[in-house]
C-alpha cells in the first residue's frame, strides 16, 4: 500500500486532481453554512454582473437567484449524483461480470448477450429516454445513469476474470473444494480490483457530464439546483447575461479533470501491479 | 488454402449478421415496453394539443392509433411492419415513419461525418506529434501541451463547449451561424446552398469532435508509446532505418488498431442522433427527432427511430469487426473473445 | 413611394361599395386607401400544426394558418362586436331564440364551386356538431333547429335564449365547411384535410414539413381587389432564438405572441421599423391561474387559498418574470372579456396578510407537502413555477417541484391528480363560453384539463352562471356577472395570477395586420406591404 501511494503522489496531475476533488467535496458539504437560504431564494437585483458587488461575487440570474450559492449547491448534487449511479453501475456490473466470467458457457453466452442488447443505445440517447419516461427525480437520474454504465463494467470484470480463473491459485482453490462464491470473493476479486477501481473513477466523470447533460436538456429534477440545471437556464438569456452559462461549466469542467486526474494516477499506480502480474 | 479463407471468413460474417438482427429485433422489442410503460399516450397528447380534448376524443384517437388493442397484438403488428420496412405512420405529424426519419437522416449524417473525420483526422496527427515528440525526447513541451489539451477536452461538457463557442464565434465575433442548418427564407441553390451549410456545419461539428478528437489522441499517443517500446522497432531503429520510415511502416499501422476499435464504438454512439448538438445548434437530424418524439409520446416515431439507430450501430460494429479482422489476423475469428 | 394608378384607385372603389363595414374599420386604421397590391408576407409557425383544419383542431399553430383559408359568418371588433364575414348581416330576435343570418353573394370554394346556405347548415348542424371540441357541446345544449331559408339566408332557432351564441362566429370557432367534398364521408380522415379548400383570400400552396407553409393568393376571392398579398410563408423555425435572428435579419417580417422569448423582445422593439402591438387579443384574452385542487386539504380551505392569493406578487411576476408582458388579473375575467368588472377586493402582496390568513384557517399547512405539477411551456413558465416554490414555502408549505411532459400533464390534470399546476386558458369574449367551463359544478367532468378541474363549487354561483347565460339584456347581464364576480374573487375559486399580453412585432410597412378582436388569426384579406 505505502508504495502505492508512493507512486501516486510522485504523479504531480493526479495530486491537483485530489487537491481539486477535495475541495469540490469540502464545498458541497459547507455549502449549507456558508449559504443557509437555498440557492432558489430571490435575494439581489436580476441579472447582476460578476464581481459588480462582492456580496454576490460571480453575479445573479434573471430571477435576482445568487449564482455563487447555485455553484455551491450544485456540487453536492453532482457528487451524489456521480457517486451513487457509478455505486450501482459497479454493484450490477461486478456481478453479472463475475458470474459471467465464472461460470463460462451457456451462462456467460446469454449474460454477455444482455450486455451487449444494453450497449447497443448510444448511452445518452438510452438515458434520456429512460428519464423522459419515468419522469425526471433525482431518482429516475441516478437510476437511467446506472443502466446505461454498468456494461463496460460488466465486461472488464469478466475479462478479468476469465483469465484470472485459469491461473494456478484460483485452479488450486477449486481443486481443493472451495465453494465457488467464497473463490470469487477472496481469490479473483481482489486481484481484480484494480482495473474496476480505474474504471470507477471514470465512470464518476462520465456520470457527472451525463447528469448535467440531462439537467440541461430540462430533463433534471426540479428540486435540486444542479450546474447542468444553471447553463439549461440560461440558454435563453445567452446574450444578455453570459456569465449564468460560464460558471457553472467551468465548475463541471474543473470538478471531471480533477476526477479523470485522479483515475490516471491510480492508473499508474496501479499499473506496476498489472505489469507483474503479466498481464 | 483459398477456399477455406474465404469459407471460414463467410461463416464468421454470416453468425455475426444473424446476431446483429437478433440485437436489433431484441432493442425494439425492449423499447417497445418500456415506452408503454410511461404514463399517458400519444391520445393525451393530442388531445390535450387540440385544445379541449374530452374524454370520447380521446377515446377515438386511440382506436385510430390502434392503442386500445392488448398490447401484444400492437407488438406483433408492428413487427410484422419493419419486415416490410414499414415502420409505421406518425399521427402526430401524418407522415409515414420512414419518410420522417430519411429526411432527418442527410443532416445528421452530414454532422456525423463532419465530427468524425475532424475527430479522427487531427486527434491521431496530434496524437501521432505527441507521441513522437515524446519518444524523441525533442521539443516536449509540445507532448505536454497536447496531452494538457486533450484532458481539457476530455473533461468538458459538450453542451457547455457548444454554448460558448456560439458565445465567442457567433455573438462577439460574428464570423459563424449560431443556429440552424442552413439561413431561413434564403432560398439558395447550388454551390451557394453548399457553402451555406457549410458555414453553419463549422461550430457543430467542431463541438462534437472534440471530445472524441481527445480520445483519439491520448488513444494514438499510448498505443505508439507502446509499439515504439516493442523490441521489433528497436530492432529496426538498431539497422539504422529511419525514424519516420519506422514510424509510418512498422508502427503506425499496429498502433492503429485499438484506434480502429474507438473508431467503431464512435461512430455507434453518435449514430445515436447526438442530440444535445442537435438540440444546441438546432440542426434538424434524427437525434432532435427522438427528442421531440420522446416529449410527444409519438411511439411509432420513436420506435422507428430506435430501429433505425440500434441497426446503424450494430452495422458499425459488424465493420468494425471485419476491418479488424483483416487488419490483425492475429484475432481469432469465432469462438470466446477475451476482452470485447 | 406609393403611386396611386387608376386600376388601383378602381379596385379600391370596388371593395370599398361591397364591403360597408369592413371599409369603416379599415378607416378607422387610418391607411387603407392606397393600399399597396403585391408582395410576400412571411411569418413563424411554431410548432408545426398537425394539419390546417381549424375544424379538426383548435391548437394554436393550426388556428393561426386555417383563418386564411377558412371564414367564419362573423368577425369581431377590438370591443368584441360582431362585424360581417361571410354574413353580410344578420337579425336576432327579441325573444333572444331565433337567428338569421344573410350570406354574402358570389363566394366561392376554392375549387369553384358557390358558397351556399346549404355549406353553413351542413357545419353546423353537421360536421362541426361532430367534430370540433369547443362548439358542438354548446350546438348539442341549444341548438334546436337550423335550416336553409334560401340560397342565401340561414335560420337558427335556439331551444333557450343563449346570448353568447352571437359571440361564436368567426374563422376558429365555427368555420363553414364546403359540404359537397364533406358530406357523408369520414371527416378526420377527408383526403381534403391535406388539400384544405375553403373560402378564404389564401389556399395552401406547398408545405415542405419541418420548412415552411406557403399559402397563395385566392384569385377568385369573393371582395374584389383582395386580398392585396400575393403569398405567404410561415416558416417551421423550432428553436426561439433562431426565431428572433430571423426577424432581426428580415427574413421573416410577423412575430406572433410567444414566437421569440420576453427577453428578445425589449431587443427587436427597439429596432428601427419595428411595430410593436399587444392587440389582437381581446376575444382569446389568455388568463394565467395557478391551479389549486380544492377537493383535498389544504386547498379545500378558503382562507388557505387566500393566503396564497396573498403570498404571491401578481406584479412582480409580470414585470420580472414575464419582462412586463401582462396585466395582473383582477377577476377570473379578463379586462377585455365582455362584463369584466373592476371593482373587485384585492389581494394585495403581502407576507403578513398571508400568515394571518392561514392562522385563521386553522391549517397547518406544513402537514400538507404539495407538488406543483410542471410542464414544459417554456422557460418563464419553469421560473415562475420556482417562485411560487419560493413564496409557498416562506409561509410554511412544503413545495416540491414535479416535471412532466404535455402528455402526462394532461392525462393528470384530466384526472384531478395533481395539487397545484399553473396552466393559462384561453375566455372566447363572453363570459359564458370560455370562462364559465372552469367554474361551474356541473362541468367537474374529468378527462379534459379544460374543464372545472379544481373542483370549485358553489351553488349561487351555478345559479349566477345559469342567469347570466340566459338573460339577453346585457344591463342586466352585467349586474350578475359583477355579482358573480365577487363571490368568484373573494372565495378564491382560482387562483387567477395574471393576464397575458402577447406581443406582435412586425415591420413598419406592414399595413392592416392586426385589426380586429382575434388579430393575426384573421384572414390577412386586408394586409399590405407597403414599399418604402
Amino acid at each position: 500500500m505505502k508504495s502505492f501511494f508512493k507512486r501516486y503522489c510522485r504523479n504531480y496531475g493526479a495530486m491537483i486532481g485530489l487537491i481539486v476533488l477535495l475541495a469540490v467535496v469540502v464545498v458541497s458539504f459547507v455549502a449549507p453554512m456558508l449559504y443557509e437560504e437555498s440557492p432558489w431564494m430571490m435575494v439581489a437585483e436580476p441579472l447582476m454582473k460578476p464581481f459588480a458587488d462582492m456580496a454576490y461575487p460571480f453575479g445573479t440570474d434573471m430571477l435576482g437567484r445568487d449564482i455563487t450559492a447555485g455553484l455551491l449547491y450544485g456540487a453536492r448534487v453532482s457528487l451524489l449524483v456521480g457517486v451513487i449511479s457509478t455505486a450501482v453501475a459497479l454493484v450490477v456490473g461486478v456481478l453479472v461480470g463475475s458470474v459471467a466470467g465464472y461460470c463460462g458457457g451457456r451462462i456467460d453466452d446469454a449474460l454477455m448477450r444482455v450486455t451487449e442488447f444494453f450497449q447497443t443505445i448510444p448511452q445518452l440517447a438510452m438515458a434520456v429516454v429512460i428519464v423522459a419516461i419515468f419522469n425526471p427525480s433525482i431518482y429516475s437520474i441516478v437510476g437511467a445513469i446506472s443502466v446505461v454504465s454498468w456494461p463496460p463494467v460488466a465486461r472488464l470484470v469478466r475479462g478479468e476474470f476469465l483469465s484470472l480463473k485459469q491461473r494456478e491459485f484460483v485452479q488450486a482453490a477449486i481443486v481443493i473444494g472451495q465453494r465457488p462464491l467464497r473463490i470469487i470473493l477472496t481469490q479473483i476479486l481482489p486481484n481484480a480490483m484494480s482495473p474496476i477501481i480505474v474504471s470507477a473513477s471514470f465512470m464518476v466523470a462520465t456520470a457527472i457530464l451525463t447528469e448535467s447533460a440531462l439537467s440541461f436538456l430540462g430533463l433534471g429534477d426540479r428540486n435540486m439546483m444542479s450546474w447542468g440545471f444553471m447553463i439549461g437556464a440560461a440558454r435563453t438569456m445567452i446574450r444578455e447575461a453570459w456569465w449564468m452559462s460560464v460558471w457553472p461549466g467551468v465548475a463541471i469542467l474543473l470538478t471531471v479533470l480533477a476526477i479523470n486526474l485522479i483515475g490516471e494516477g491510480l492508473n499508474d499506480a496501479l499499473n506496476p501491479q498489472l505489469r507483474r502480474r503479466g498481464e | 488454402m483459398h477456399a477455406e479463407v474465404i469459407v471460414n471468413f463467410l461463416s464468421f460474417f454470416l453468425s455475426r449478421l444473424i446476431k446483429a438482427l437478433v440485437v436489433v429485433i431484441g432493442v425494439v422489442v425492449i423499447n417497445f415496453f418500456l415506452i408503454r410503460m410511461a404514463p399517458g399516450d400519444p391520445a393525451t397528447v393530442m388531445a390535450g394539443e387540440a385544445g379541449a380534448g374530452d374524454a370520447t376524443y380521446v377515446t377515438q384517437l386511440r382506436e385510430q392509433f390502434g392503442l386500445d388493442q392488448p398490447v401484444l397484438t400492437q407488438l406483433g403488428i408492428y413487427l410484422k411492419g419493419v419486415a416490410k420496412l414499414d415502420l409505421g405512420y406518425s399521427y402526430r405529424n401524418h407522415l409515414p415513419v420512414l419518410d420522417l426519419i430519411l429526411d432527418r437522416l442527410p443532416a445528421t449524417f452530414l454532422l456525423m461525418s463532419g465530427a468524425f473525420l475532424f475527430s479522427i483526422v487531427v486527434g491521431v496527427l496530434l496524437g501521432v506529434i505527441a507521441a513522437r515528440t515524446r519518444y524523441e525526447n525533442r521539443r516536449r513541451w509540445i507532448d505536454s501541451a497536447v496531452m494538457s489539451g486533450a484532458l481539457l477536452l476530455y473533461a468538458t461538457p459538450l453542451f457547455w463547449l457548444s454554448l460558448m463557442a456560439i458565445i465567442l464565434f457567433s455573438v462577439v465575433l460574428g464570423w459563424l451561424p449560431a443556429f440552424g442548418m442552413e439561413s431561413v427564407g434564403a432560398g439558395y441553390t447550388g454551390l451557394a446552398r453548399v457553402q451555406d451549410i457549410a458555414l453553419h456545419l463549422v461550430l457543430p461539428t467542431i463541438s462534437l469532435g472534440c471530445f472524441f478528437m481527445a480520445v483519439y489522441v491520448r488513444l494514438t499517443r499510448a498505443s505508439m508509446l507502446e509499439v515504439m517500446g516493442m523490441d521489433f522497432v528497436k530492432t529496426a531503429r538498431a539497422k539504422g532505418v529511419p525514424a519516420r520510415r519506422v514510424i509510418r511502416v512498422h508502427v503506425l499501422r499496429n498502433a492503429l488498431l485499438p484506434v480502429i476499435t474507438f473508431a467503431g464504438i464512435q461512430l455507434g454512439q453518435m449514430a445515436g442522433g447526438a442530440v444535445l448538438t442537435e438540440t444546441v445548434f438546432s440542426w434538424p437530424g434524427i437525434g432532435r427527432l427522438m427528442f421531440d418524439a420522446l416529449l410527444q409520446r409519438d411511439y411509432q416515431l420513436l420506435l422507428g427511430i430506435f430501429f433505425v439507430t440500434s441497426a446503424l450501430v450494430v452495422f458499425f460494429n459488424l465493420v468494425t469487426d471485419v476491418i479488424y479482422r483483416f487488419i490483425d489476423p492475429r484475432i481469432a475469428i469465432g469462438g470466446k473473445e477475451a476482452t470485447a | 413611394m406609393k403611386r396611386i394608378t387608376a386600376s388601383v384607385q378602381s379596385r379600391i372603389r370596388g371593395s370599398l361599395m361591397s364591403m360597408a363595414f369592413v371599409a369603416a374599420a379599415s378607416l378607422m386604421a387610418g391607411t387603407a386607401l392606397a393600399q399597396t397590391t403585391g408582395g410576400t408576407l412571411s411569418g413563424i409557425v411554431q410548432p408545426e400544426p398537425p394539419i390546417l383544419v381549424s375544424a379538426l383542431n383548435s391548437q394554436a399553430p393550426t388556428q393561426y394558418i386555417a383563418g386564411k383559408i377558412y371564414q367564419g359568418l362573423l368577425t369581431y371588433g377590438p370591443d368584441l362586436k360582431p362585424r360581417p364575414e361571410l354574413a353580410k348581416s344578420w337579425q336576432i330576435s327579441p325573444d333572444g331564440l331565433t337567428y338569421t343570418f344573410e350570406l354574402q353573394q358570389g363566394v366561392k370554394w376554392h375549387d369553384g364551386k358557390p358558397f351556399t346556405s346549404a355549406d353553413v347548415v351542413f357545419s353546423i348542424d353537421k360536421m362541426l356538431r361532430e367534430v370540433h371540441v369547443r362548439t358542438r357541446a354548446v350546438i348539442n345544449k341549444y341548438m334546436a333547429s337550423i335550416r336553409a331559408v334560401n340560397d342565401s339566408t340561414v335560420e337558427i332557432k335556439l331551444k333557450e335564449p343563449f346570448p353568447p351564441f352571437i359571440s361564436m362566429f368567426e374563422t376558429g370557432t365555427m368555420p363553414m365547411m364546403p359540404k359537397h367534398i364533406y358530406d357523408g364521408t369520414d371527416y378526420r380522415n377527408n383526403p381534403a384535410n391535406q388539400k384544405p379548400v375553403g373560402t378564404g383570400p389564401f389556399m395552401l400552396k406547398e408545405w415542405k414539413k419541418g420548412a415552411y407553409i406557403k399559402l397563395a393568393k385566392n384569385p377568385n376571392y369573393w371582395k374584389k381587389g383582395k386580398p392585396y398579398l400575393d403569398e405567404l410563408v410561415f416558416y417551421v423555425i423550432p428553436d426561439s432564438a433562431s426565431r428572433a435572428v430571423a426577424f432581426e435579419k428580415g427574413d421573416v417580417q410577423v412575430l406572433r405572441g410567444g414566437d421569440v422569448d420576453n427577453v428578445d423582445v425589449k431587443r427587436l422593439r427597439a429596432l428601427p421599423n419595428v411595430e410593436y402591438t399587444t392587440k389582437g387579443w381581446e376575444m382569446f384574452a389568455p388568463m394565467t391561474s395557478l391551479l389549486l385542487n380544492e377537493r383535498k386539504p389544504p386547498f379545500n380551505n378558503v382562507n388557505v387559498r387566500r393566503a396564497v392569493m396573498h403570498a404571491l406578487n401578481r406584479k412582480l411576476i409580470v414585470d420580472n418574470i414575464f419582462f412586463g408582458m401582462g396585466k395582473p388579473a383582477v377577476s377570473p375575467f379578463s379586462s377585455s372579456t365582455l362584463f369584466f368588472d373592476k371593482n373587485m377586493p384585492t389581494f394585495d402582496f403581502s407576507i403578513k396578510k398571508a400568515r394571518e390568513e392561514l392562522k385563521a384557517s386553522g391549517v397547518d399547512v406544513s402537514k400538507y407537502p404539495v407538488k406543483i405539477l410542471s410542464t414544459s411551456y417554456g422557460a418563464n413558465w419553469d421560473r415562475l413555477d420556482e417562485y411560487i416554490k419560493q413564496m409557498l414555502e416562506q409561509i410554511g408549505f412544503k413545495v416540491s417541484i414535479e416535471s412532466a411532459d404535455a402528455g402526462t400533464w394532461s392525462s393528470r390534470v384530466s384526472n384531478w391528480d395533481y395539487d397545484m399546476t399553473v396552466t393559462y386558458t384561453y375566455q372566447y369574449g363572453d363570459p359564458a363560453l370560455g370562462v364559465e367551463r372552469l367554474y361551474v359544478t356541473r362541468n367537474m367532468v374529468k378527462g379534459t384539463p379544460f374543464a372545472n378541474v379544481q373542483g370549485y363549487s358553489n351553488p349561487k354561483a351555478d345559479d349566477l352562471w345559469a342567469k347570466g347565460g340566459n338573460t339577453m339584456d346585457p344591463v342586466e347581464r352585467q349586474k350578475l356577472y359583477s355579482e358573480l364576480q365577487q363571490i368568484l374573487v373573494s372565495e378564491v375559486a382560482n387562483a387567477n395570477l395574471f393576464e397575458i399580453e402577447f406581443p406582435t412585432l412586425y415591420r413598419k410597412n406592414i399595413k392592416n395586420l392586426v385589426t380586429t378582436a382575434i388579430g393575426l388569426n384573421e384572414s390577412f384579406d386586408n394586409v399590405s406591404i407597403e414599399k418604402n
